[in-house]
């Protein structure tokens, strides 16, 4: 067991490692850089697992936090409350749930005329019930995927798997920064190693084509949400002034958050009150749009099937594991404290909207595929579309159920595509018409798949089912006058069924029937040890979190409900 | 040795071990002969611990539950907020409806297990089969005892994907990879009303739980805050169970279900599986009495069915077919008798379905393991046209499966007379109702109609297959082992004595199934014996069964003559009613046209978002040839615009 300061310690290192090792990566190549490669990054998972089995208690029962509000008192609360943050300035591992790490300071004059610190960026970063399991996921699905390019990239390895562990380093920053501002540029970053690897190594004929879509859409997408961001820590820095207080320039999503709360149910002035909640609209609709564009909703998918398909498939497992889910994640982590009155008046109507209809024409244009990896990219649409409604729901279901739904279907899609990227490597083709009865020939290939298969289509006893359940269930209690949560529901609970539709008649074609010989004139062999290795650690994970979820819930419960809280008070507010 | 609790959790715990050892034994290629016996063993010891339960419970009134009532709960996931409660519990709980299916269940299921020993021999996939069938008595035993709806709708699901997997044995075969996607497909839209209406339920109990108990705390209420909401959710919850066991429009998968291995159809397409909707629907009765317009469509959708699967199984060849149909519509018959509670006390309806879920258990799966024992002798011929008079050959088969079809016929003193006769007479007594019962009425007409037509469709198939000259197709090689003969022979007695044994003269099975707590307080009928509605029954049974000998015995050139004189309706009922053809032109076309429809839809958005990229790129394509680096051109165009601007200047200035 670490202490907490040996964590505080160590938290950097789960950003730091990555980008060593993609440095390190750099000088080597060929099996070398394979051995390095998974070496590095099973490293990296022992390290994370240690962290967070040594910091889950701490995290669940943090005793400076309660997990209710005293409405009546009107204290300024603690939304967020990041545990372990490097560089926390109270001595003895206290915590103060905030930095003294800067990276830029802005400077300017007081009333006096002299110069002082105004507030900074700073490298802000912690863990907390919301994030603890994603960083999970992020540092464990990289071994699954070097396991499985170990035979599947057989040129530049080198600049291959450094690419790969610099796109980690940016999706753990994501996941783990409490600042706005290393939040996006983490974001953002992520976009250079993939152009490299999708432009570099992906497989089909239009991969330029297919990264300079996913280029221009997320670029355009998140210079909108810079701008959300800029608009934020602005309006906070204008408005926070008045009174006695000093004006408060902060970039730290938990003191944002805490601000903008307590601006919003505590300020005595109603036209104060009034400018906030009208100011929310605007800064909601513009961050949303870049973490909708990586999700992605509809109608701002169409870089997804081709970057997907293009991709070399363990980048495509990277991208639908992991960097889809920093979308949701950006929504939980920045729209939902930031602007919760937008929330539920935009939010909802808007993007709940929308993601029902990602449900549904996700799950129909998933049955219209005949190419099985643009299947699974529009079922992702569909499984995310999902995610997206409970998150705009703003409840305790939903909100708890979206983020075990971000880890359980980066299990599962991931898996899949894994699985999928198998047997097209076997057969040479990714058209469903050139697979059949690939059961009778491919037994274990078939027994892991049609497991994940039925993970994702929400078996019960398999991950997927319990999040599926407790955010149909967050929907459904969404509180939310603006629209017909039962309607919301029923439709949202369709996807239940196409996702089962396009999933068995998928199964059906490929692997039963009479068997088809594949065009290739080598043997189709069932899988090796190695692939064995790559996808049996994710399918019993898929199993033991759809039997026993409740360890990582109740670690998340804690945060969970408190900003389901902050949904609540502005659902009074609404009122 | 185990306490009551352990042992209620040793009920489905047991067959899961045995499917993991099966799995195990399956993959070691020297114990791959012996991957029955894990199965065979936990299906005993969980039969037994289920005995002993229900032996506890025939004493006690209380049910017996895992965790005990004072031990902690178990949670299986949840969100606990101050606003409301989304928990899921582990928590099993046998009352004395539970128990009853629990016997049905273990006892049949453990036989079953037996027979597949010798039909499933040799099959490649051999271990594979019984860790299916294990698993499946696994979820099936969870789908009873489970005491909230969450757990119930995993058990629900679980019997759901073992059926998948079981019908889709044969994976090579076209016929059973369609009959599987089928079977799940079908299922899974009735199972989106049930988890929906399981999820409404818990909305509308101020979000605290999932138990049944918190649903049935305070129904009346229920049912006048939420007077749209309640009835809808009521009717999602019999949409799934119209799915799961087979009730008109969603039928269509359990005949196509046939393609998988006979004991299959046995076990999961008979007995037990497919009964699970009408457990679903007498485990919800509290609800369902406060809603008595969906209790009356329950029992239009029962008679209805009843009647129109019976209707089809007529003229059907394929003898696993025609007991498929029977299947339907016996299921039909406990809807109707399910849908009678309300207007005819529940102590008589909820009765009349479980005894006849029960008794059907076991004639059921006697017919379906003798034809199953027929099919293995013919060489996996099954149509009856290809052979006939098998009773010299197969004498042990045509005994048993003599049993059986004379308790579905409905024969005095069998079992299956014992208990139409009660749901005949819970629909009589619902008729007397004031409400609605003309249409109960009309109700129980139809289903005397159908016991006609289910004597005559029963004892057709058994003179077709066991009388008349012997007849064989080629390769068959009739012969009977003791280890398919011996659960053939207990099945057989079970269908004979199960029903004269338990029920009418000695009431033990009513007394005990009343001693549900949901049962118990609700007004005990008096027990007596109809005799015209009993005559009636009996008649009308022999009448079908006499029918069936005068065409297919007597004199079978009589049976072409009558197919010719109502030539429309024997091709309606030969080819199902259509009901296929009619299901694809209504749901799966359409379907498949809208995804066809968005897949397009989403080839234009793509190019529109290539359109609105291609615009910078357009441009820049349309000035590019200005910069074309001769410093004259540039020279000119700067003269030329100086020109044209001071001549603007002069122009318009003032």
């Amino acid at each position: 067991m670490l202490t907490p300061d040996l964590i505080r310690l160590l938290l950097p290192a789960l950003i730091g490692l990555p980008v060593l090792a993609a440095l390190v990566l750099r000088l080597v190549d060929g099996s070398r850089a394979r051995m390095a490669a998974l070496v590095l990054s099973i490293t990296h998972f022992v390290l994370t697992l240690a962290i967070v089995a040594s910091g889950m208690l701490d995290v669940q029962t943090d005793p400076n936090v309660s997990s209710s509000i005293d409405r009546f008192k009107k204290k300024a609360e603690q939304i967020f409350a990041p545990q372990f943050v490097p560089g926390d300035p109270l001595p003895g591992g206290k915590n103060s749930y905030s930095t003294t790490y800067d990276i830029i300071a802005f400077h300017g004059t007081n009333a006096e005329g002299e110069r002082v610190k105004l507030g900074a960026a700073q490298f802000f970063i912690g863990l907390d019930g919301l994030n603890i399991w994603l960083v999970c996921l992020a540092s464990f699905m990289l071994v699954p995927v070097v396991l499985y390019s170990w035979d599947s990239i057989r040129d530049r390895e080198g600049a291959y798997y450094s690419w790969l562990f610099f796109l980690q380093a940016g999706v753990l920053g994501v996941f783990l920064s409490f600042d706005i501002l290393l939040f996006y540029v983490c974001f953002e970053l992520t976009l250079v190693p993939l152009l490299f690897l999708i432009g570099g190594w992906g497989t089909g004929p239009s991969r330029r084509d297919a990264s300079r879509k996913l280029f221009l859409f997320t670029l355009a997408g998140g210079l909108i949400t810079l701008i959300g961001i800029a608009g934020i820590v602005l309006f906070v820095y204008t408005q926070s002034g008045n009174g006695n207080q000093p004006r408060e320039l902060t970039f730290s999503i938990p003191r944002l958050a805490d601000l903008v709360q307590a601006n919003l149910s505590q300020s005595t002035s109603e036209s104060t009150r009034e400018l906030w909640r009208s100011t929310q609209v605007y800064l909601f609709l513009a961050l949303a749009i870049g973490f909708a564009v990586k999700v992605p909703i509809v109608p701002l998918h169409s870089w997804q099937p081709g970057a997907y398909t293009e991709a070399p498939t363990g980048v495509t497992v990277m991208l639908s594991a992991l960097l889809a889910k920093m979308g949701t994640f950006g929504l939980v982590r920045i729209c939902l404290p930031l602007c919760p009155d937008a929330t539920l008046s935009v939010g909802m109507p808007l993007l709940g909207v929308l993601g029902i209809i990602g449900i549904l024409y996700g799950g129909f244009c998933a049955f219209a595929q005949t190419d099985l990896r643009k299947l699974l990219a529009y079922s992702s649409i569909s499984h995310l579309g999902l995610s997206v409604l409970a998150i705009m729901a703003f409840s305790a279901g939903g909100i708890a159920g979206s983020v075990l739904h971000m880890v359980n279907h980066g299990l599962s899609t991931g898996a899949m595509f894994l699985l999928v990227g198998m047997l097209i490597r076997r057969y040479g083709s990714a058209q469903i018409s050139d697979y059949s009865g690939v059961w009778s020939r491919l037994p274990i290939l078939t027994g892991f798949l049609l497991f994940v298969s039925l993970a994702s289509v929400g078996l019960p006893g398999l991950n997927n089912f319990v999040s599926e359940v407790l955010m149909l269930g967050g929907v459904l209690e969404a509180r939310n006058s603006n629209i017909s949560s039962i309607a919301f529901t029923i439709l949202a609970a369709l996807g239940i069924f196409l996702s089962a539709w396009y999933t068995m008649t998928m199964l059906r074609r490929v692997f039963f029937g009479p068997e088809k010989l594949p065009h290739t004139t080598e043997p189709v062999k069932d899988l090796t040890p190695r692939e064995r290795f790559a996808v049996a650690p994710i399918a019993i994970l898929c199993l033991l979190l759809g039997v026993m979820s409740q360890p990582l819930l109740d670690v998340m419960k804690r945060d969970v409900v408190r900003l389901s809280q902050v949904g609540d008070e502005a659902r009074v507010r609404a009122k | 040795m185990l306490d009551a609790h352990e042992q209620l959790l040793a009920v489905p715990l047991l067959p899961l071990i045995g499917a993991l050892l099966c799995a195990v034994f399956g993959a070691v290629k020297e114990l791959r002969s012996w991957s029955h016996v894990p199965a065979v063993v936990c299906a005993a010891l969980s039969c037994v611990c289920a005995i002993s339960v229900v032996a506890q419970l025939n004493q006690a009134t209380l049910p017996v539950t895992f965790p005990h009532i004072d031990a902690d709960r178990i949670i299986w996931f949840g969100v606990d907020a101050q606003t409301s409660r989304l928990m899921v519990e582990f928590g099993l709980s046998a009352d004395h409806l539970g128990g009853m299916m629990l016997l049905g269940v273990t006892f049949i299921g453990f036989w079953i297990v037996v027979f597949s020993i010798g039909y499933m021999k040799g099959s490649p996939g051999f271990a594979r089969y019984f860790a299916v069938v294990s698993l499946f008595l696994a979820s099936m035993n969870l789908l009873i005892l489970a005491d909230n709806m969450i757990l119930m709708f995993a058990g629900w699901e679980g019997v759901g994907l073992c059926s998948y997997l079981l019908v889709g044995y044969w994976h090579h075969k076209h016929s059973a990879a369609a009959a599987a996607r089928k079977a799940f497909l079908v299922t899974r839209l009735g199972d989106v009303g049930l988890i929906l209406g399981i999820l409404l339920l818990w909305f509308m109990t101020s979000q605290e739980g999932f138990e049944y108990s918190r649903f049935f705390k305070d129904v009346p209420g229920l049912a006048s805050s939420y007077p749209v909401l309640f009835p809808l959710s009521c009717l999602l919850i019999v949409l799934g169970a119209v799915g799961k066991s087979a009730q008109f429009p969603l039928y269509v998968w359990l005949p196509d279900a046939m393609e998988g291995p006979t004991p299959v159809s046995a076990l999961i397409h008979a007995a037990t599986m497919v009964t699970a909707g009408v457990y679903l629907l007498a485990r919800c009765t509290p609800l369902l009495l406060a809603v008595p317009g969906v209790q009356l469509t329950i029992a239009i959708i029962g008679a209805f069915t009843a009647l129109l699967a019976a209707f089809i199984a007529l003229t059907q060849h394929d003898l696993k077919r025609v007991l498929a149909y029977s299947t339907v519509s016996q299921i039909g018959f406990m809807f109707l008798a399910v849908g009678c509670a309300g207007p005819a006390l529940p102590k008589i309806a909820v009765v009349a379905a479980i005894f006849h879920l029960f008794t059907h258990a076991f004639f059921k799966a006697v017919l379906f393991l003798s034809s199953g024992s027929v099919m293995h002798a013919m060489h996996d011929v099954i149509d009856m046209r290809e052979f006939s008079g098998l009773r010299k050959v197969l004498p042990v088969t045509h005994i048993a499966f003599l049993c059986g079809a004379l308790a579905l016929a409905g024969i005095p003193l069998f079992s299956g007379f014992w208990s139409k006769d009660m749901v005949l007479e819970a629909a009589l007594e619902a008729g007397h109702s004031e409400r609605f019962g003309t249409i109960y009425l009309i109700l129980f007409g139809i289903a005397l109609t159908t016991a006609l037509m289910t004597a005559f469709y029963t004892f057709r198939a058994y003179f077709r297959t066991f009388w008349g000259p012997l007849r064989m197709p080629h390769g068959a090689h009739p012969h009977e082992t003791w280890v398919m003969n011996l659960p053939l022979i207990v099945l057989a007695i079970g269908a004979v004595l199960v029903g004269i044994a338990v029920e009418p003269f000695t009431h033990w099975f009513s007394g005990f199934l009343s001693k549900a707590p949901f049962l118990a307080s609700t007004p005990t009928p008096e027990h007596h014996l109809n005799w015209p509605l009993i005559l009636g029954s009996s008649a009308v049974a022999l009448l079908g069964l006499a029918v069936a000998y005068f065409m297919y015995v007597k004199s079978p050139s009589t049976v072409d003559k009558a197919a010719r004189s109502v030539g429309r309706v024997y091709s309606y009922s030969l080819n199902k009613l259509y009901v296929d053809e009619i299901f694809k032109v209504l749901f799966v076309q359409p379907m498949n046209l809208l995804a066809g429809i968005c897949s397009l839809a989403d080839a234009v958005v793509s190019d529109l978002t290539r359109l609105v990229a291609s615009i910078p790129r357009g441009i820049a394509v349309t000035i590019k040839p200005l910069q074309n680096g001769l410093v004259q051109f540039y020279a000119l165009s700067m003269v030329l615009f100086v020109a044209a601007f001071i001549g603007l200047l002069v122009l318009f200035a003032k």
